[in-house]
């Protein structure tokens, strides 16, 4: 991808500027891991930049980690500013944040690169495969080539879905949610999940019990679909997240597809089209 | 499954329910079984889960002697969804009661010393049962100082029992609030600052604190400054709690588990836990 | 040395789900979970290891405490009812050995009756593991792939004639195990096993890594080191590490109204309803979410995602065994294997010994 260790050159350059300059406080990218695997990275130093990496194991969305970086890092300061690589998928996230005014502008800086595709363990992600976005639609800077490969979203596996009857979609989902553990992997890795109290924990009102049981299990899934209805990247990282192989990204394409069938409207394109869930326009009145 | 079940609650009714103060009221339980009543002793420094039933139990230090008789007294204070919902509760109410569990004050040891109570807010519950204890057998322990504190007067809790406190021999009793009213004529200030102006001596004295973790930590910071060793510095934590017997594994301060090797320790224990409370 | 085939084996199996409840690997979607089959057609033979760990039939991830019944004569609580006698096969040495580690905590006065009654009620018919994973590291913990003392049975697949790997479908019901009765219990559920008698020593485990494990005393003096914050970096602060490991048992209980007849319980409610039945449910809960330690009030000891993780490892390797003997990990390896954002116990471990 890109131009390989040239790359790598260049964006490990770039942190360790970032950094020296005082630009960032904390720049985040990915690492060797262990194993064979790339993980998240972050950087305080900019002698520790030589950590970086990238290439096609970078699956993560690190977008969700701009979450930790609201509150400052040590009492009496300013909250940090953040240096991140991301994806194109990564930076449609980004846009949802901006939009939502959950992340200010001026505090990341954005390092954009681009991408022909991720793998885990080798394989292919379903999702590159359709992926039509190959740049970063937002960035202070961007890296990496001309990408090589367009894919192309025919939503084949949501038509699948729709092919069958509700019973049969209700006998599907029960199938799938059946192992679920409710170990909120799905919503932690999510960018956008960062209610301070998820309503899957909330006390009063109790929305859901603690069970972990199909009926809270189902619950907690449609509810966080819903809650992402207009507001879902399609990053996957919930599905590549969970430990028990669910087709989340599965539930979340198909209500984006009906979001984007009703408002014409796919989230994440850019920072300032009110998104449609939040927005209210005289002429969405029902008939009376 | 036999009732050697430490998950299952006695029943009891709750026979007084009264305010104690703005959000805070004390719960009067009689155990409904005969054979659990009489059964059920407890020392000061236990706790006890208390159920309303249908949203779950939580634990309250026992505010009662069995000195002073068969009742179990608890002072809640509204904050969750637990206490709400006993808040809900009147007279005539059936509650589970499970307990009592984790350790307790030394009193036996506290003989013959000079007994100083330091009680923040509904953190005075529990010393409650000390100050009986001592009351009743007066002639057993020194001088007994008590700071009570609040954040606002409408907040003190036991106001009802103060006068009686005062009156009994070689007893003091020292009040602050950390904000007066028009009415409150007063110490205003913190728990801290009072402790300063009283300056209880450490010689042959022996303290407990009871109250938020940071009027704790720095409590137990002045009363060092005012020369107090660590043996000489008792408390009582509190923590989010699901069984009491130390198996849910939530209440640990390191190795150490609140309901179990707790609730009451030293000051030199607390040094020596690798978490902050 | 005693053997059988898996024709007899399942044979065996068969007879046995007739009459208790046989859990055993179950292939589900593409994952494997240890699960109650009709008969041994739903087992799978051939696995590595289990996604999830037995500990769900022993602590499962939710069930009743007790039931609240509120009537008229007034509130009487009732105990859920008896638990089938169960027989778990496939037991892998590891999942066992959790078993031992929660036995420590939940077997300990006073004892926890409901995972005291599922250990009485199980027998465990072990299957030593022929190879390590890749993210296996049982042998660093002083377990071995073919430890055999912490089941009722143990079985050893044996090498075909000309080693492994004979899988043509004929072979299957040839396929050998040596069979070693461990227990009194492991005796009486053979029942009607055909076993036969041969002349052989059993199968050479696997070798294993041996990764470096600080013993619990060494632990404390690390604790203000800034590794902890800095591992922690990358935690999502999900629960899935807790959930999927054998030995980790926090717990949470909460009381539902049960809504109407044949519905089902852990649903949502506040208040208590006049009449009805409410049970006390109690389910996983994990000590790496947010608010595992919040008290109502507000007040969180461990706020940061680094006392968290700090308090998780510490748990395992140094307050587990201070209080109740062993280590609270087997080395089984499913947290590295899952852990969206390669939180490798193993290399922490390995970082310990050098900080």
């Amino acid at each position: 991808m890109g131009e390989g260790s040239e790359l790598i050159d260049k964006i490990r350059a770039k942190a360790r500027e970032l950094l020296q300059g005082g630009r960032v406080d904390c720049f985040i990218g990915y690492e060797e891991g262990s194993r064979g695997r790339a993980r998240p990275a972050f950087i305080y130093d900019p002698q520790d930049a030589e950590r970086l990496i990238w290439d096609e194991r970078c699956a993560h969305n690190l977008v969700t980690y701009l979450h930790q970086f609201k509150s400052p890092l040590r009492r009496g300061e300013e909250p940090p500013r953040v240096g991140i690589l991301v994806k194109p998928c990564d930076s449609r996230s980004l846009n949802i944040l901006f939009r939502e005014e959950q992340i200010e502008r001026e505090r990341v800086y954005v390092v954009g690169v681009t991408c022909d595709g991720v793998r885990t363990n080798g394989r292919p992600q379903e999702r590159c495969r359709r992926c039509a976005e190959r740049v970063p639609l937002v960035y202070d800077i961007v890296m990496g080539g001309v990408p090589n490969v367009l894919g192309r979203d025919d939503y084949a596996d949501v038509t699948k879905l729709e092919q069958m009857s509700p019973r049969e979609r209700l006998a599907f989902w029960t199938k799938e949610f059946d192992r679920c553990i409710r170990c909120y992997a799905c919503r932690q890795a999510c960018p956008a999940c960062y209610c301070f109290e998820c309503v899957a924990e909330q006390l009063d009102p109790a929305w859901m019990g603690i069970a972990i049981d199909l009926p809270q299990k189902q619950f907690f899934h449609a509810m966080r679909a819903y809650h992402l209805a207009g507001r879902c990247s399609g990053c996957s990282a919930c599905e590549e997240a969970c430990p028990m192989g669910i087709p989340l990204s599965l539930l979340n394409r198909k209500v984006a597809r009906e979001v984007e069938a009703l408002f014409g409207y796919k989230a994440g394109q850019d920072a300032e089209t009110p998104p449609p869930l939040a927005t209210f326009k005289k002429e969405e009145q029902l008939p009376m | 499954m036999a009732s050697n079940n430490p998950y299952l609650p006695y029943l009891g009714t709750l026979v007084g329910v009264r305010d104690l103060a703005t959000g805070v009221k004390m719960f009067q339980v009689a155990l409904d079984d005969p054979g659990e009543r009489a059964g059920f002793t407890y020392q000061p420094g236990q706790f006890a889960f208390v159920s309303a039933f249908g949203v779950g139990e939580a634990p309250f230090g026992l505010a009662s002697t069995v000195l002073r008789g068969p009742l179990l007294e608890f002072a809640v204070n509204r904050v969750g969804t637990v206490t709400d919902a006993l808040h809900r509760l009147g007279e005539g109410d059936v509650v589970g009661v499970r307990g009592p569990f984790g350790n307790w004050f030394a009193l036996d040891k506290m003989k013959g010393k000079n007994v100083i109570l330091l009680g923040g807010g509904i953190g005075g519950a529990p010393l409650r049962p000390v100050i009986h204890t001592i009351l009743d057998q007066r002639a057993d322990y020194g001088r007994l100082t008590i700071l009570w504190a609040a954040r606002l007067p409408s907040l003190l809790i036991f106001t009802d029992e103060f006068d009686g406190w005062r009156a009994a021999p070689d007893t003091a009793l020292h009040v602050t609030v950390d904000q007066g009213d028009e009415a409150w004529t007063g110490n205003v200030g913190l728990i801290t600052e009072l402790l300063e102006k009283v300056a209880p001596a450490p010689e042959n004295a022996v303290t407990i604190t009871c109250g938020p973790p940071i009027m704790i930590k720095n409590t137990l910071l002045t009363l060092k400054r005012l020369g107090f060793s660590p043996d000489q510095m008792i408390v009582t934590l509190e923590a989010k709690m699901k069984c009491g017997i130390g198996k849910c594994g939530r209440c640990n301060l390191g190795e150490k588990f609140v309901c179990t090797d707790g609730p009451v320790f030293s000051c030199a224990e607390i040094g020596q836990f690798l978490e902050s409370f | 040395m005693q053997v059988t085939t898996r024709e007899h084996l399942t044979a065996w199996l068969d007879g046995l789900a007739g009459h208790l409840t046989l859990i055993a690997p179950k292939t589900v979607e593409q994952r494997v979970l240890y699960r109650p089959v009709a008969d041994s057609s739903e087992i799978a033979f051939d696995f590595a290891r289990t996604d999830l760990p037995v500990k769900e039939h022993f602590l499962p991830p939710t069930h009743v405490l007790l039931s609240i019944e509120k009537g008229k004569e007034g509130v009487r609580l009732g105990e859920p009812s008896p638990e089938r006698e169960r027989v778990v096969f496939g037991l892998r040495p590891c999942d066992a050995r959790a078993l031992r580690v929660l036995d420590a905590l939940f077997l300990k006065e006073p004892a926890d009756p409901y995972y005291a009654e599922r250990r009485e009620k199980t027998t465990l018919v072990g299957l030593a593991c022929r190879e390590m994973g890749e993210t296996c590291f049982c042998t660093s913990l002083g377990l071995a792939p073919d430890e055999a003392g912490d089941v009722d049975v143990m079985l050893t697949e044996m090498e075909e004639g000309g080693g492994e790997g004979e899988r043509g479908r004929g072979r299957e019901g040839g396929r050998r195990y040596a069979v070693q009765v461990m227990t009194e219990k492991g005796a009486a559920i053979l029942g009607v096993l055909n076993l036969e008698k041969v002349e052989g020593t059993l199968p050479v485990p696997p070798a294993g890594s041996k990764t470096p494990v600080l013993e619990a005393g060494a632990w404390p003096r690390l604790f203000d080191h800034a590794y902890w914050a800095r591992l922690a970096d990358r935690c999502l602060s999900c629960r899935l590490c807790t959930y999927v490991c054998p030995t980790c048992r926090c717990f949470d209980v909460r009381d539902y109204e049960v809504p109407c007849e044949g519905a089902s319980s852990g649903g949502a409610s506040n208040g208590s309803a006049p009449g009805g039945r409410i049970e006390r449910l109690r389910a996983w809960d994990s000590c790496m979410a947010e608010g595992y330690r919040r008290i109502a009030g507000g007040h969180n000891p461990r706020l940061t995602k680094g006392d968290r993780l700090r308090n998780r490892l510490y748990c395992k390797f140094c307050y587990y065994p201070q209080d109740y003997g062993p280590v609270a990990c087997v080395g089984c390896g499913r947290c590295i294997a899952m852990c969206p954002v390669n939180v490798d116990v193993v290399e922490v471990l390995a970082d310990v010994a050098t900080l």
